[in-house]
């Protein structure tokens, strides 16, 4: 049986994420030089799939693209249920929502259906 | 135990390089990101590859075998088809989580090394090999940061992985050398301590340094430095195959041949 492993894992597991995408507590223990370090990277990865997936929008934004998706991102950190061409629509709805882009003059289209049109 | 099958030397296919792949002179074999794939729906590029008889073997990203969570079997379901789709001799995924506490960190986060966590890694291992139909090898991640609790040293805790599930190991040196230079994992102590009868093939990539810290990109040209921990692995067991990997800000035909000439050349050495 490993429940009590899994139980032990399971909350410093969490911990870690917590810290490094939801602005969470720095875990007992850690160096934050590689906490900031290990968290930076997980945002640029993020900000990069995101990029890839929905270029319309990256490039819409041009220079605001970086700080609006870091913006977006340490206040969405990704769900375990979002995958992450969710998560570029999520940003593209909400860069939307606060008129840094113009909604799609076709209501049924979005813009990361743009590419596919 | 079965003798290593023969791999020889290949790359990551990737979409984007897809006719580079095709037309790369001495590919033997390719790896495939398993959860980009779909069984009944395979690109076109990877049926020429197989009809041509080069191997196309799945690399899993997100199974979270070492997550706290008992592992998804619908992951594994779907490593499943993939293999079965590509009649692949083996898949793979990493000694890693990727979900914890309802987050997804998007990429391959490092397992603190306790008995408890490789406790659950093994469950975890068990119960995904009990689903797969050819065998499982398990690769090590770069890490970033070191885990205060860990009890063992990265090779330890390799080897007690494959004692206790008998998974075959997939050794990235690019990642041992981002470890080395990063969290002081030692590469020899590492190569002494893993079990290289178990490898299954190695991994090379490019990186970079920023602000003092060696980035496991997949984005930039291979270092001198992670041929070097090649030729060092080889110096102890003949590796049964080494697949280059580039993920993005893809070189010239020309360059990714270069790569993969310096990889045969290192092997070629006496």
């Amino acid at each position: 049986m490993t429940e009590p492993q899994r139980d032990r894992l399971a909350a410093r597991q969490a911990e870690l994420l917590r810290a490094l995408l939801a602005g969470g507590e720095p875990p007992q223990g850690f160096d934050p030089a590689q906490l900031r370090v290990e968290a930076n990277a997980l945002l640029a990865k993020r900000r990069s799939v995101a990029a890839m997936l929905a270029p319309e929008v990256a490039d819409a934004l041009g220079q605001r693209f970086r700080p609006l998706f870091d913006e977006y991102a340490a206040a969405h950190p990704r769900a375990v249920d979002s995958g992450a061409r969710a998560d570029a629509a999520a940003f593209a709805e909400w860069t939307m929502a606060r008129g840094e882009l113009p909604a799609p003059a076709d209501k049924s289209r979005r813009w990361w259906q743009l590419r596919r049109s | 135990m079965s003798r290593p099958l023969r791999l020889g030397v290949g790359i990551g296919w990737r979409p984007e390089i897809d006719l580079t792949v095709e037309r790369l002179p001495g590919v033997d074999f390719v790896e495939v990101v398993a959860e980009n794939l779909r069984a009944d729906q395979l690109p076109e590029s990877l049926r020429l590859l197989r009809e041509r008889g080069v191997p196309v073997l799945p690399h899993g990203v997100t199974l979270s075998l070492g997550g706290a969570e008992p592992v998804d079997r619908q992951r594994v379901a779907h490593l499943a088809s993939v293999a079965q789709a590509l009649d692949a001799p083996l898949v793979s995924d990493h000694v890693c989580f990727v979900r914890a506490g309802g987050l997804d960190s998007g990429h391959l986060m490092p397992v603190p090394r306790t008995r408890d966590a490789l406790d659950v890694l093994v469950a975890n291992v068990r119960a995904a090999q009990a689903e797969l139909p050819v065998p499982l090898a398990l690769e090590n991640v770069a890490a970033l940061l070191e885990w205060p609790d860990n009890e063992l040293t990265e090779g330890q805790f390799l080897a007690s992985l494959v004692e206790r599930t008998d998974c075959r190991l997939l050794i990235d040196v690019a990642n041992l050398y981002a470890n080395a230079r990063n969290v002081r994992t030692d590469p020899a102590e590492f190569l002494d301590a893993i079990p290289l009868e178990r490898l299954a093939y190695v991994h090379v990539a490019g990186g970079h340094e920023h602000g003092g810290v060696y980035h496991d990109t997949h984005a930039h040209p291979v270092l001198p430095e992670v041929l070097d921990l090649l030729r060092e692995l080889r110096s102890r067991v003949e590796p049964p195959g080494v697949l280059l990997e580039r993920d993005d800000n893809y070189p010239t035909d020309t360059e990714l041949a270069e790569e993969l000439a310096a990889i045969r050349a290192v092997l070629a050495e006496r």
